[in-house]
């Protein structure tokens, strides 16, 4: 059987032309996807069923058992951090969310350790930008800032930017500009028209000198700013202003880099001051495939993407304080619930010190870095693969993804509606 | 009168313990008062040995001492507009946010948000302040108004971000992003910091060391004499349309 | 079978001509009915105002755009934080609360059922993720194709068959419920960060203007019978001397529906100024009002603007882009690929500063200046206004000279030689205001026959109690009393429950969503329409088949059938 139009659950361009091959419950071929996404429908050899530890040992229970592991948890936690959620679908998010507010924990997503500073960037400033195809039919230069598509968002360039197609561009290879900022000369560096080369630090310093040479003012900037050449910074200027349609992407070079949130700031009010010559826009390339989701439910149920801590009963939100890597690296939680990311995998060592001390029950298909550090692990269908559910792209648009095919694998969301109903009759009780 | 909370040890001494009850004028009424570990409401008297010395009939005779293991305390003097709260130890996030009158003296060191978004009173910290001393909100437009902050220790990154307003007086060296987004108030670092006042619409920032990471968006003035110091003066930042005042003894630009 | 009687109430319910009468509403499953057994459940409303529940016809609660005017405030969201408590989930915000947040205000002020003024297309997924977490009103998406690609081409080439199949084909795909015009052809310039002037100025590329869009799409949106009339915002939205543009395009108009009016335009205060610059900046309510007198095809909404901070937020990118230039506050676009876009700045308008006090009064003055209230209804077109909870306060300004004098006595000084609003005597009744936030809401957006704004055996059991009573209170001097009575009903029933009790919502409800699938010819499919189809395959980046919103998106379906002229 051939699913078409499937759509990969692996990075945030959500890719939704894939064409999976199923033939008796396993996917054997896969045709669009990149290598990233070709290797997340094939799958790995998944965990059977949920696994407890007892003292070095794991020892198989039943899914009943564990959700009441879970709950019990939960309930018993004076601070429960309830993490990860960006590889999972909207509607699983959205009873994490109710859990959270039921067990006044704190529920953090991915974007603690990526694009959180983007968000607190346009918190501050708020942010012009655009829905991919907006910038494939139109833009006619395209700037790809501390994000290196080839390796983390493969068919980025292909399907919206350098190898697309384009309304409104007569002959889109040739008449699309790409440039590339970075602080080393990346693969995606060599297919650009121009490579601008930063010193590392340094993006603020040229972002501010970009900024004011808009403004007419390039008479106060230095000859270099951080390795950078006034003639390029000028050069670049105007490039920007003379172009149609101009599209800043950015990634975590610029994010997490020294100032990181106000970095993205200022990128952001370079994009807003260009704006008042011609079109610009300014996009974040956001990681897993539906993190960006994991913000827009935790927006409309809470009125703040990440970080929302509920230990009072009310939302209470301040990254660097309410996110999963600060509360950790300062131990102040005293169980975790992992949904649907791999810690372990990317916090810090400080960090995992402290989920090694404290209960952790981790909701994923696969064993991880994670599983290490895990009380219960609970082991799910894949959304995207034998699960489906909603999931939000980079830039904002919904899609539900599909499912393949079936398994007898629960979803994150029938498992968390079970905890969560558990929750609710203790409490009620 | 005089209220002396002493922080008992805890099982859970990780989880940190909210306590904005914890203001001069609440003890007025007595010390039957409430604190949060976590999502736990807790009596005062679970948290603190407490003791009261004397009586007051208003908050300006109230002096609050803390002492213990006080480093995971937050929101202590949250809206203190009245009396003095002091800490012999260290104090955590939030200490004095929002505060508007009276004063708060920490003898160790201050966690992060120390005098959020003040707007008045006096906060002196003898120890280190973390990061967002003095400064704003998420999304927020403005930082601190008015009163004063002093650290004689050093301060961490994004110190007095968003000031708009009263004066930011910091002994030591201050970290990255010192006085970002400044629209007011006066900022002061006697020792080095890097990229002070990126991005400032109004205010005044002075360095007496050194200013690493000069943005280069500012424009030299020429040098002026302050305090018996010779500081060069810019103007800035450009990049933000700014008309602030940087002065710094000496600079190094990112080149 | 669960029954309910509500007794003794003062009954005012403008679509069946009952004007205060006190009488019994009888509710069986969920709809009124003539009468129930003596098993009901009975709430005896002791005299109180009694209306159908409220219909509010252009409000900004769910979708993308909304959640962005959130995400990027959380200094709004520190405002009117409430805990998890009962069958209530937690809440944050003022202007732009979460979707519970809404949800819960909305029921305690006694609306049941709600109008999100502008989905795009491509983002209607997200619009109704929104509504199942607004559980306690009905509710239905008005669509955007202002900037519809394939509409300006179908226009371009005349073929207003085709621009109606288009519609058809989306609102289906995307169960949408009723067609709105932003800015027509401004939200596609500003894709080129250009804007259209005023009607007759052509859209870059397509060279059709905003005058041909407006009444083609009128004319579609009647071939294919769609409930709702087209829902306009207008070109040139909060310009000195605008209300030139708009007077010309309702003037685009004709008296196409026996039912309904043609056109429903929207927020029409922003639409009303006088003058040609900020500086000699003034009221042109009294023109439009008349125009809209004159003309019973046109319903309009007010757009009122209220003093203090909000969040505005709208389709119309390149009026946020001025908005910004204005008030260098922070600044959000968001353009949507074929379709259409948006924007969204803070805000706060100030009785200090005279183009405010000017907006604040120009709102009032359509509501009083309109002759009949069914042709001029409520809104603040939350949150651009002001936040919907300041109805309340609206409508004690519409019902009272004297507080309307008291206020103004406190706005700019230079106010009052540009307004006519200090003239203006009439004081609106109870009938009036009735119509005007729910019998006249429903009528317009055509839902009536589906139940709503009205207690008619067969309609939905959705009911609004005040603790008020007609005939005690004095408008006009306890206006204060009116605004306390519609900030908080004493019972608000959906749907035959009692799902808000003086201030505090009870069950956690579910919300039904009213969409429009027009049936129309084979030919006429867009489905199988080979030109469509490539262009759709070559220009979009969601493949066709995972562009329609499917059935697990909808909680209660209501979906509305039409027969096309297809």
């Amino acid at each position: 059987m051939i699913v078409k139009d499937a759509v990969c659950p692996f990075c945030g361009c959500l890719c939704d032309d894939i064409e999976v091959e199923v033939e008796e419950g396993r996917v054997v071929a896969v045709t669009n996807a990149c290598e990233l996404g070709t290797t997340k429908f094939m799958g790995e050899k998944r965990m059977k069923n949920p696994i407890l530890r007892v003292g070095d040992e794991w020892k198989d229970i039943t899914y009943d058992e564990a959700v009441k592991y879970a709950a019990d948890m939960l309930l018993a936690a004076e601070r429960p951090l309830l993490y990860g959620w960006s590889g999972t679908h909207g509607e699983a998010q959205c009873v994490g969310v109710h859990m959270a507010e039921l067990i006044h924990g704190v529920i953090d997503n991915t974007s603690s350790v990526c694009h959180g500073p983007s968000i607190l960037a346009i918190q501050e400033v708020g942010h012009p930008g655009c829905t991919l195809g907006v910038v494939k039919n139109r833009a006619d230069l395209v700037i790809y800032w501390g994000s290196n598509p080839i390796d983390a968002h493969p068919r980025h360039l292909s399907r919206y930017t350098r190898y697309a197609e384009g309304f409104f561009l007569e002959n889109a290879f040739r008449d699309r500009k790409v440039i590339v900022v970075d602080v080393r000369k990346t693969e995606s560096a060599n297919i650009a028209d121009e490579f601008i080369k930063i010193r590392p630090g340094g993006d603020y310093a040229v972002l501010s000198a970009l900024r004011a040479i808009v403004q007419g003012k390039a008479d106060t900037i230095p000859r270099t700013v951080a390795g950078v050449t006034r003639e390029q910074l000028v050069r670049v200027a105007n490039l920007c202003k003379s172009a149609k349609f101009g599209a800043v992407y950015f990634g975590l070079g610029l994010t997490m880099t020294q100032g990181k949130y106000k970095n993205i700031r200022n990128a952001i009010e370079l994009v807003s001051e260009l704006s008042r010559h011609t079109k610009f826009t300014i996009s974040a390339m956001r990681g897993h495939y539906n993190v960006y989701g994991s913000n827009e439910v935790n927006t409309w149920m809470t009125g703040y993407p990440f970080g929302i801590d509920f230990s009072r009963g009310i939302a209470f939100y301040n990254p660097g304080e309410t996110t999963a890597v600060d509360i950790l690296a300062r131990k102040e939680c005293d169980a975790a619930l992992i949904v649907g990311s791999d810690p372990a995998a990317h916090f810090p060592r400080k960090c995992l010190e402290h989920l090694a001390e404290i209960p952790v029950v981790q909701l994923d298909p696969y064993p991880n870095a994670t599983t290490a550090f895990c009380n219960v692990q609970i082991p799910v269908a894949v959304t995207g693969i034998d699960a489906e559910g909603t999931a939000y792209r980079m830039d904002g648009v919904p899609i539900r993804t599909r499912r393949v095919l079936s398994s007898d694998y629960l979803s994150d969301e029938e498992v968390l509606a079970r905890m969560y109903a558990l929750m609710q009759e203790a409490r009620e009780r | 009168m005089k209220v002396t909370l002493a922080m008992k040890p805890a099982a859970k001494w990780f989880i940190p313990i909210e306590a904005e009850s914890i203001v001069p004028k609440n003890f007025l009424s007595g010390t039957d008062l409430r604190v949060w570990r976590g999502n736990r409401e807790l009596r005062l008297d679970e948290v603190f040995s407490v003791s009261v010395e004397g009586d007051a009939d208003r908050a300006e005779d109230v002096e609050v001492v803390l002492s213990g293991d006080t480093f995971r305390l937050k929101r202590v003097g949250e809206y203190l507009d009245a009396g003095k709260i002091t800490v012999l130890g260290g104090i955590g996030m939030h200490c004095g946010n929002f505060m508007s009158g009276g004063t708060i003296e920490i003898h160790g060191n201050a966690d992060g948000w120390l005098g959020r978004e003040m707007a008045g009173g006096t906060i002196v910290c003898r120890g280190d302040a973390a990061d967002y001393c003095a400064s704003g909100y998420r999304g927020g437009r403005k930082g601190m108004k008015g009163g004063t902050v002093e650290v004689f220790g050093r301060a961490g990154d994004f110190l007095a971000e968003s000031l708009a307003g009263g004066t930011v007086i910091v002994h030591g060296d201050a970290g990255d992003m010192t006085g970002a987004e400044m629209r007011g108030g006066t900022l002061v670092v006697h020792g080095d910091c890097s990229r002070p006042a990126a991005n400032m619409k109004d205010g005044s920032c002075y360095v007496y060391g050194t200013a690493r990471g000069m943005i280069p968006t500012f424009k030299k003035i020429g040098t002026v004499q302050h305090d018996g110091r010779t500081l060069i003066r810019f103007s800035g930042d450009l990049a933000n349309r700014g008309k602030g005042n940087l002065f710094v003894k000496g600079y190094e630009y990112l080149d | 079978m669960t029954e309910l009687l509500v007794k003794n109430a003062c009954v005012i319910d403008p679509l069946r001509g009952i004007n205060g009468e006190t009488m019994d509403i009888a509710i069986r499953d969920g709809k009124i009915v003539e009468e129930v057994s003596d098993a009901a459940e009975v709430i005896d409303a002791r005299g109180m105002l009694t209306l159908p529940g409220g219909v509010d016809s252009h409000t900004h609660i769910c979708g993308t755009k909304v959640n962005f005017g959130r995400y990027m405030s959380p200094e709004d969201m520190r405002a009117g934080r409430t805990p998890r408590r009962g069958a209530m989930h937690a809440t944050s915000g003022y202007s732009v609360p979460t979707t519970y947040g809404n949800s819960y205000r909305y029921s305690v002020m006694g609306y049941t059922t709600l109008l999100e003024g502008a989905m795009a297309p491509l983002e209607a997924r997200h619009t109704h993720e929104e509504f199942t977490y607004t559980p306690l009103q009905d509710t239905m998406a008005n669509t955007l194709f202002d900037g519809n690609w394939a509409i300006l081409e179908a226009i371009r080439d005349g073929d207003v068959k085709r621009v109606a199949a288009i519609i058809a084909w989306t609102l289906k795909a995307v169960k949408g419920f009723g067609v709105k015009l932003t800015n027509p052809g401004g939200t596609e310039a500003w894709q080129w960060g250009k804007n259209v002037s005023c009607i007759r100025d052509p859209v870059p590329y397509f060279e059709v203007t905003p005058a041909e869009i407006i009444r083609s799409i009128v004319e579609a949106n009647e071939l294919l019978h769609l409930p709702h009339s087209v829902h306009l915002h207008c070109n040139n939205l909060g310009t000195p001397g605008n209300y030139s543009c708009t007077l010309g395009s309702f003037g685009l108009i004709p008296d196409l529906n026996e039912k309904r009016q043609t056109l429903y335009a929207t927020h029409v205060q922003f639409h009303a100024y006088g003058g040609s610059e900020w500086k000699d900046f003034c009221s042109k309510s009294e023109p439009i009002a008349r125009f809209v007198d004159m003309r019973p095809q046109i319903v309009m909404d007010m757009g009122q603007v209220m003093f203090g901070r909000t969040t505005t937020m709208t389709a119309d990118g390149p009026m946020e882009f001025n908005l910004y230039r204005l008030h260098h506050e922070k600044w959000s676009n968001h353009d949507v690929e074929l379709e259409t876009g948006s924007g969204i700045i803070p805000v706060i308008y100030r009785r200090k500063n005279l183009v405010n006090s000017i907006m604040w009064a120009i709102g009032l003055e359509l509501a009083l200046l309109t002759k009949s209230p069914w042709q001029c209804l409520l809104s603040t077109d939350n949150p651009n206004g002001a936040p919907f909870v300041k109805y309340p306060e609206i409508i004690g300004l519409l019902m009272s000279k004297r507080y309307r004098d008291a206020e103004f006595a406190t706005v700019h000084p230079d106010t009052e030689s540009r307004v006519p609003l200090p003239a203006i005597e009439r004081e609106l009744d109870w009938h009036e205001i009735a119509v005007m936030t729910r019998a006249g809401a429903a009528r317009a957006l055509g839902i009536q026959d589906l139940g709503k704004g009205h207690l008619a055996p067969g309609a939905d059991a959705d009911v609004a109690i005040y603790p008020l009573k007609i005939d005690e209170v004095d408008p006009s001097a306890e206006y204060q009393k009116v605004i306390d009575a519609f900030s908080r009903t004493e019972y608000t029933i959906k749907r035959g429950r009692v799902v808000a009790r003086r201030g505090e919502c009870l069950v956690h409800g579910s919300n039904a969503t009213l969409w429009v699938a027009p049936k129309v010819s084979d030919g006429y499919d867009m489905g199988k329409d080979p030109d469509f189809i490539e262009k759709f395959d070559r220009y979009y980046t969601v493949r066709m088949s995972n562009y329609p919103v499917q059935e697990e998106y909808v909680t209660r379906n209501r979906r509305i059938e039409t027969e096309a002229e297809l």
